[in-house]
């Protein structure tokens, strides 16, 4: 199992998301000294104070439907209504809104609410907005509990509405008991470091880094490569402006190398990166020796964006004979071919042999099917499409037939994906200019092979196809030149994603955390997608993805402080004897030990944590005979009352009276 | 009045595995019985055998661990678990608590169909065994909190300053 393989594969939300999306997942890195601090001044702001009695504030959410249509919200509020500590029951369609949110913190002014619950979607989504609204409202985030009654219930119990209905009451009981032992927390607040690394000095890192700049932010640039632009240094003209895509690098290279808050390296490596949000810790090497000067850097960087880029597919030696005949070559190889022809000239020479007919193939090394097509060394088949392909290779057709008017142009496709604004006008004009095309079914791939001794004279080549146009005839078409389509695969930077624990699709390529709302975002806090490392995209879409990443890392640097979830062990010391039975549990170096302390006059060892090196992992807790040792925001009192929430019978009606203990 | 048995679960599920895990089945609209309630955690490993006996005294039926198994975030998380459950299961065992209440799974963020083989199976084991006695479950608690304690007791004077004294 691996969780590498999460959001994509989900469903994709569609029409049900909320309008609103902004979230931030909660942190749980390795946290540094500074920590401590923080919340040692936190806790004292809240060491004052008795308990007044509670009053709990629940909002229900109909999630437009999405949860009302199965769930009886009406009747989930009048039941928690009657729990002990509710106060307040409200059901609003969207909660998440602004009007909702509204809602909450007007309600805590002017209910004078402590605790509040929100039931609705996943606390992935959502959790922190509610957090948000209930601090506006002047409550401390922490007194916040979110229930989830649509993934868990109202999707997953659609046709049982009214065991749906008492699910959700039951979970909210226990979040209402979960609240009964919930303390005021203070979020860990460490500096956050104005700078981004950008890692890659493709077109999709030279524009997030000129995007990052033009917002004051300072930038460190690394490339492994001599020179910035990537891949698109080798070609000629892109589409669909038809400029010269050495000109499109040269003028952010330009733009990028000239500014002062821009540190390029070029040649270096990003070897090690660890920390979180705010502060990464990365070292940069350089690949070369650098005679004397200083060949590794270390920095601390706010933000890391992963401009990483994509590598072209290599066909296999053989592959539709490639590295067998000298014409047969990849899509990239032939762009290159292009950029050195002279236009108007009569003739084709390719590799010595004169080309009067070229043969274009698309999907070659994308939408593999099993069985069909042999998978990499890892096992994996490229199933997706490639997106770029399709109108590369109609652009080229038109750029070959401009140069050379007398070549014959034949296209074996699929499916002829120009998705993109303008993009089908390569098609049509590839169709007047006399290219003629052929469709074959994914699941009989033209084939190529040499032309039979007798027939050479027409072609060193002949491409078999199954043509779906002509109702699957059987066609060979003599050629002397075979373009093999061929699309993008993931960058390989293993060692990357393994040291900043990203996680990669199916595909291989690095995966946001959900396609529509929050498209370069990662798991990881602080790291962003900037182009083709999410997946293959054009040039368009790639500098929009950098430019969307630029934005969001933008946005992180706009507060002086990270903000993390406090959620580390703590110890109560008017609990703790001193046994040490967490100490040995504690798998954290450092993050938990025995200290001497005065009690009563008395000088005695107590436990003590480290909640700078203390991960949260909870190994402590379970071994404390005194429940001395407690996880902030995760108590086992926390957890025993939900139990009991849900396992109690339902507030207001008849039962064993020990059993209706909600409190 | 008797109702048919509707067995009560109670699902742990790791915020980083499992309980995407179950979102995951909602987001597929695929459907598993009602009675199933799921609970995020950071690590069941913050769990002492007495909490588990505590949920069956209180009219659980039967507790599914789903972890994250060999991608657990923590250090030898897992594997503490692992023991731990082990322990309770034999002391459940030993009780007279049928261990079929208890099970430790991993759930990855997109494992559906695991998630609900597991649902279905515990739901298949607990209508075998019936509704839990939860006198008994709470008696095997307070064993339990005993154990604890007298473990502490015993060990107490030894490692106590283990941890280094500063």
């Amino acid at each position: 199992m691996s969780s590498n393989e999460k959001v994509r594969t989900h469903q994709e939300l569609e029409d049900d998301v909320c309008p609103c999306g902004e979230v931030a997942p909660e942190e749980e890195a390795h946290l540094q000294k500074e920590i401590a601090q923080a919340q040692d001044a936190g806790r004292a702001q809240h060491a004052a104070g008795a308990e007044p009695p509670l009053r709990i504030g629940v909002y229900i959410c109909r999630c437009g439907g999405n949860i009302s249509d199965v769930v009886d919200v009406e009747r989930v509020a009048e039941t928690v209504r009657l729990i002990p500590g509710v106060t307040t029951a409200k059901v609003h369609t969207f909660v998440c809104s602004d009007p909702g949110q509204h809602m909450i913190s007007n309600d805590i002014l002017e209910e004078n609410l402590d605790r509040v619950v929100v039931a609705s979607c996943t606390p992935f989504l959502h959790e922190q907005t509610f957090r948000g609204a209930v601090a506006r409202g002047g409550m401390n985030p922490y007194l916040y509990e979110h229930v989830n009654i649509r993934e868990q219930v109202s999707w997953a119990h659609k046709h049982d509405p009214e065991g749906a209905t008492q699910k959700a009451i039951r979970m909210i009981a226990g979040a209402v008991g979960k609240l009964r032992y919930a303390q005021p927390l203070e979020q860990i607040k460490l500096p956050n470091h104005r700078r981004a690394l950008v890692i890659g000095g493709g077109l999709a890192g030279m524009k997030a880094a000129s995007d990052l700049s033009a917002r004051g932010i300072s930038v460190l640039l690394v490339e492994t490569a001599q020179q910035l632009g990537g891949h698109l240094n080798q070609w000629g003209q892109v589409y669909p402006s038809e400029r010269a895509a050495k000109e499109i690098t040269a003028e952010l290279a330009k733009r990028v190398q000239s500014d002062p808050r821009i540190e390029v390296l070029l040649s270096w490596k990003v070897a090690e990166v660890s920390g979180f949000i705010g502060n990464f810790k990365v070292a940069v090497e350089s690949l070369y020796p650098l005679g004397g000067k200083q060949s590794r850097i270390e920095a601390t960087v706010g933000a890391i964006i992963m401009a990483t880029g994509f590598r072209p597919y290599v066909p296999r030696n053989g592959e539709f004979l490639f590295r067998t005949d000298p014409c047969v070559v990849t899509l990239p190889e032939f762009m290159q071919a292009m950029q050195g022809a002279t236009p108007g000239a009569t003739k084709f020479t390719f590799k010595g042999r004169t080309v009067r007919n070229v043969a274009f193939l698309h999907c070659v090394g994308s939408r593999q099917l099993d069985g069909v097509h042999q998978p990499d060394e890892n096992g994996r088949l490229n199933t997706y499409c490639s997106r770029t392909c399709c109108t590369t290779i109609l652009q080229q057709s038109l750029a070959l037939h401009q140069r050379y008017p007398s070549v014959g142009i034949f296209d074996f496709y699929q499916d002829i994906r120009t998705y993109g604004r303008g993009e089908e006008n390569y098609y049509t004009n590839a169709s007047k200019a006399g290219v003629v095309f052929f469709r074959y079914n994914g699941e009989e791939p033209p084939r190529v092979k040499p032309t039979s001794p007798e027939h050479t004279s027409r072609g060193a080549l002949t491409v078999t196809v199954k043509d779906t146009l002509t109702w699957g005839e059987e066609l060979e078409v003599p050629v002397d030149m075979v373009v093999l389509g061929t699309g993008m695969i993931p960058g390989q930077i293993p060692d990357l994603i393994d040291q900043m624990k990203l996680a990669t699709g199916e595909d291989g390529f690095l995966q946001e955390v959900h396609p529509k709302l929050r498209p370069v975002e990662v798991a990881v806090n602080g790291v962003l997608l900037a182009g083709t490392a999410q997946g293959p995209m054009n040039i368009q879409e790639s500098l929009s993805a950098a430019g969307a990443a630029a934005v969001k890392a933008a946005a992180m640097f706009a507060k002086e402080d990270v903000e993390l979830n406090p959620y580390v062990a703590e110890v109560d010391l008017s609990l703790c004897t001193g046994d040490a039975q967490c100490v040995t549990q504690c798998a954290y170096e450092g993050a938990l030990h025995i200290v001497e302390m005065e009690v009563n006059g008395e000088v005695v060892p107590r436990a003590k944590v480290n909640a700078g090196l203390c991960v949260g992992c909870g190994a402590c807790v379970a071994v404390c005979p005194h429940r001395a040792i407690n996880l902030n925001g995760w108590r086992l009192d926390q957890y025993e009352a939900m139990v009991e929430g849900i396992a109690a019978e339902l507030p207001g009606q008849a039962c064993e009276p020990e059993l209706v203990s909600i409190r | 009045m008797s109702h048919p048995f509707v067995p009560k679960i109670l699902v742990l599920a790791t915020e980083k595995c499992a309980y995407p895990g179950a979102d995951a089945v909602g987001k597929a609209h695929q459907e598993y019985p009602s009675n199933v309630y799921i609970l995020r955690v950071p690590s069941p490993v913050l769990f002492p055998e007495d909490f588990f006996l505590g949920c069956y005294s209180k009219g659980i039926d039967g507790v599914l661990i789903a972890a994250c198994g060999s991608d657990c975030p923590y250090h030898g998380a897992y594997d503490k678990l692992a023991a731990r459950i082990d322990g309770l299961t034999s002391h459940m065992n030993a009780g007279g608590l049928e261990i079929e209440r208890i099970r430790l799974t991993a759930i990855c963020t997109v494992c559906i169909k695991a998630f609900l083989k597991e649902i279905a199976q515990m739901t298949d084991n607990l209508h075998r065994v019936g509704p839990v006695n939860r006198t008994l479950a709470e008696q095997l608690r307070r064993q339990s909190v005993q154990r604890l304690q007298a473990k502490a007791a015993s060990a107490a004077f030894v490692p106590a300053m283990q941890g280094g004294l500063i």
